[in-house]
């Protein structure tokens, strides 16, 4: 599979802390990608006019600078900044930011223009945020929640303890979209002539919609008998079943997935 | 068989690791020898109240002194262990999806539109359809973008539920995607490929590899819709370590229906 | 794993995610105090970097990793032992020749506390191998290689130290009882 291959620990750029950085996209015709992979920290990436990828990083102090003689510089790339921050590099308009293990107060926020594709993973950030990007979005916060706002394209988000919030102000047809979280509510804003193919499931919550959703198929939950502490027999749904359904005649796939929580699907 | 070699086998009982023939002396030694057959229970039942024994759960603080730890060793001390970085291969670029691929999916389309009374190698076309669907899903499974890899696992629902090539590409999708999402279709779209043995070793091994509990939820399910009795070591392993307490839940219903 | 060993600093983390709590059972068990055994959990992940170069990719990682945390658990001075089974079985009443009748099978079950005081008694390398085997799920194979020794002496020791585990059990039943 060709997957993008983590640059090692080598600091191909680096930033200081309350640092601002920018880089441009060496093709400005060609399309951009942009990859933020951290393990600590928030994330904010916003779409802006320019042509460059602004980054700034608003760590705490606390940081060593360089010991010793620098390393070479990796083949293809040069040193940008001095001090132990996240990782940058630029190659075939995609820029990477990869801040393996950083402070845990450092959030980093990354401006670059509207028309780029985001990919962003961290680990245990309190949020990553997604604002004004036309592309293909892929989102995924393990701890945290993820935001995702004035979007066009496409997105598939996911966060694991946290809510997923995605709003869409186009969407281009075709394109398969998913939105999952463990524990937290799914709250998706789609336009209103959006045609899909929905599959839903809340294993634990409702689903709600504005839309009008042709249902499809469901796939029937999984109910189990309980005798509660006053000696009552109960029902409960250990399983939930997956609700198809179709909106504007139906499109590509979009899948709505929470353990714990609710799905909302709301009509712009 | 003597109540010594009896013995040298019980370990291999309690964990459900004997293969039929010791099995059966197992069983005839038993039935013939009272000593052997009380002590077999009482440490049967020994072994099974040690399997229920709730496993301690580490305090939330272990966690953030770990990642408090790693951030330390990264600011400071990792001069002394960071190696030379390993410069990969030119990175193809992201967007770049094989021409060859819109062509296919052209192709299909085509192959749709055609009504069956009007060819005559409709077997045929109807082959070269499936083909192209398998082409489809295994091109699109390799996808760079998250939302190409779900076009090709919605496809590869749609191949035939023999085709072992896609099938393997699914399996490989399910365990080894970077994308949790693209790895929560894929699970789903197993279903039709119940039948092959290969899902369901498959589905053992990405459970105990998978992180992402909505994942190992799914593949819970999965075992439970395949009815995969041999499961049972994979599910208390999650009963005991998994972290969401959803996931245990949902184990310990599967062990209970499994049985 | 390759990662790590590869000098992937970064994906020590993933590991933590997947292995911290398995390994906090396994400590738990051995050391009976949460705060050690938190101590030892982390003690391990920075050992597994720091060792990253002996990890051979092509055998099992939870063994390397058992490895390490056995080193790890060694090398913590621990505080008083707890009497080993010899030394307790004479102190107390005679060995549980006489089996347990049926009754005595339904209310164990229940009392699953005096069972986990009876594996606490267990002598270390016994109280091991069932940690090992039955709290871990690890294959005998597996633990042979942990602990270095024949698939085949490992399933001769958890036979000893389940009969071990029995006759401390009803030694305490029964002290429980008088
Ligand atoms: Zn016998």
């Amino acid at each position: 599979m060709k997957k993008l291959t983590l640059l090692g620990l080598a600091l191909a750029g680096a930033l200081c802390a309350q640092d601002r950085l920018t880089l441009p996209f060496r093709d400005p015709n060609a399309p951009r990608k942009l990859n933020v992979d951290l393990f600590l920290g928030s994330v904010t990436v916003k779409g802006y006019e320019g042509r460059d990828a602004i980054i700034e990083y608003s760590g705490s102090d606390g940081f060593r600078g360089r010991r010793g003689a620098p390393e070479p510089p990796p083949a293809g790339m040069h040193r940008i900044g001095g001090g132990r921050e996240p990782d940058i590099s630029e190659d075939n308009n995609v820029i990477t930011v990869k801040g393996g293990l950083w402070n845990l107060t450092g959030d980093l926020t990354i401006q670059v223009p509207v028309e780029t594709s985001v990919t962003v993973k961290t680990m245990t950030g309190k949020s990553v945020t997604i604002d004004n990007i036309s592309g293909e979005i892929e989102a995924n916060n393990m701890n945290g929640e993820v935001n995702v706002t004035n979007a066009s394209g496409s997105v598939v988000a996911n966060s694991m303890n946290g809510k997923v919030v995605v709003s869409l102000n186009k969407v281009t047809p075709g394109k398969n979209m998913s939105f999952t979280t463990m524990n937290g509510t799914v709250d998706v804003t789609l336009p209103a002539d959006t045609k899909a193919t929905l599959k839903m499931r809340a294993d634990n919550g409702d689903i709600y919609s504005d839309f009008d959703v042709t249902l499809g198929p469901r796939t029937a939950p999984e109910v189990k008998e309980e005798k509660t502490k006053s000696g009552r027999v109960r029902q409960r749904v250990v399983r939930a079943g997956t609700q198809q359904g179709t909106i504007n005649g139906g499109g590509a796939e979009m899948q709505f997935t929470t353990f714990n929580g609710r799905i909302l699907i709301h009509k712009k | 068989m003597t109540c010594e070699e009896t013995k040298q086998l019980f370990a291999d009982y309690w964990s459900d690791g004997l293969n039929g023939e010791d099995e059966i002396k197992l069983q005839e030694h038993l039935g013939a020898c009272e000593g052997c057959r009380k002590e077999a229970e009482r440490l049967g039942a020994l072994w099974r109240d040690l399997g229920a024994l709730p496993a301690e759960q580490p305090g939330p603080g272990l966690r953030s002194r770990f990642y408090d730890s790693l951030a330390a060793f990264r600011s400071g001390a990792d001069d002394r262990f960071s190696q030379p970085s390993h410069r990969s291969p030119a990175k193809q670029m992201v967007w770049q999806i094989a021409a060859g691929i819109a062509l296919l999916l052209a192709g299909v389309g085509a192959g749709y539109g055609l009504r069956p009374n009007q060819s005559p190698e409709l077997s045929q076309l109807r082959e070269e359809v499936a083909n192209m669907r398998q082409l489809v899903a295994l091109s699109l499974l390799q996808q760079q973008s998250a939302s190409e890899r779900l076009r090709g696992v919605s496809y590869a629902l749609r191949a035939e539920p023999n085709d072992s090539e896609v099938l393997g590409a699914l399996l490989d999708t399910v365990k080894r995607d970077s994308n949790v999402n693209v790895r929560l279709a894929a699970v789903d779209a197993l279903h039709p490929f119940a039948s092959s043995p290969a899902t369901r070793n498959g589905i053992l091994q990405a459970l105990t590899k998978q992180d992402a509990p909505l994942v190992q939820v799914a593949l819970i399910d999965l075992l439970v819709d395949l009815k995969i009795k041999q499961a049972e070591p994979e599910l208390r392993q999650l009963l005991q370590n998994a972290g969401d307490a959803g996931v245990r839940q949902r184990a310990e219903w599967a062990l209970e229906n499994l049985q | 794993m390759a990662r790590v060993s590869a000098g992937e600093l970064s994906k020590l983390a993933v590991l933590f995610e997947r292995h911290h709590r398995a390994l906090f059972r396994y400590f738990v068990s051995m050391s009976r105090t949460r705060e050690m055994a938190e101590d030892l959990v982390q003690d391990v992940f920075f050992r597994m970097l720091r060792y990253r170069s002996s990890y051979d990719p092509s055998r099992p990682f939870t063994a390397w990793m058992y490895q390490i945390a056995r080193n790890a658990g060694i090398d913590q001075k621990r505080g008083g032992e707890v009497v080993g089974i010899e030394e307790y079985m004479e102190r107390h009443a005679e060995p549980a020749s006489s089996s347990p009748g049926p009754e005595e099978h339904a209310s164990r079950g229940q009392n699953l506390n005096l069972l986990r005081r009876a594996l606490d008694r267990l002598p270390r390398d016994k109280r091991e191998i069932l940690v090992l085997s039955r709290f871990q799920n690890m294959k005998y194979e597996q633990i042979g290689e942990i602990l270095g020794c024949e698939t085949g002496t490992v399933k001769v020791r958890v036979y000893r130290a389940m009969r071990a585990l029995e006759q401390i059990y009803f030694a305490l039943e029964k002290e429980k009882v008088s």
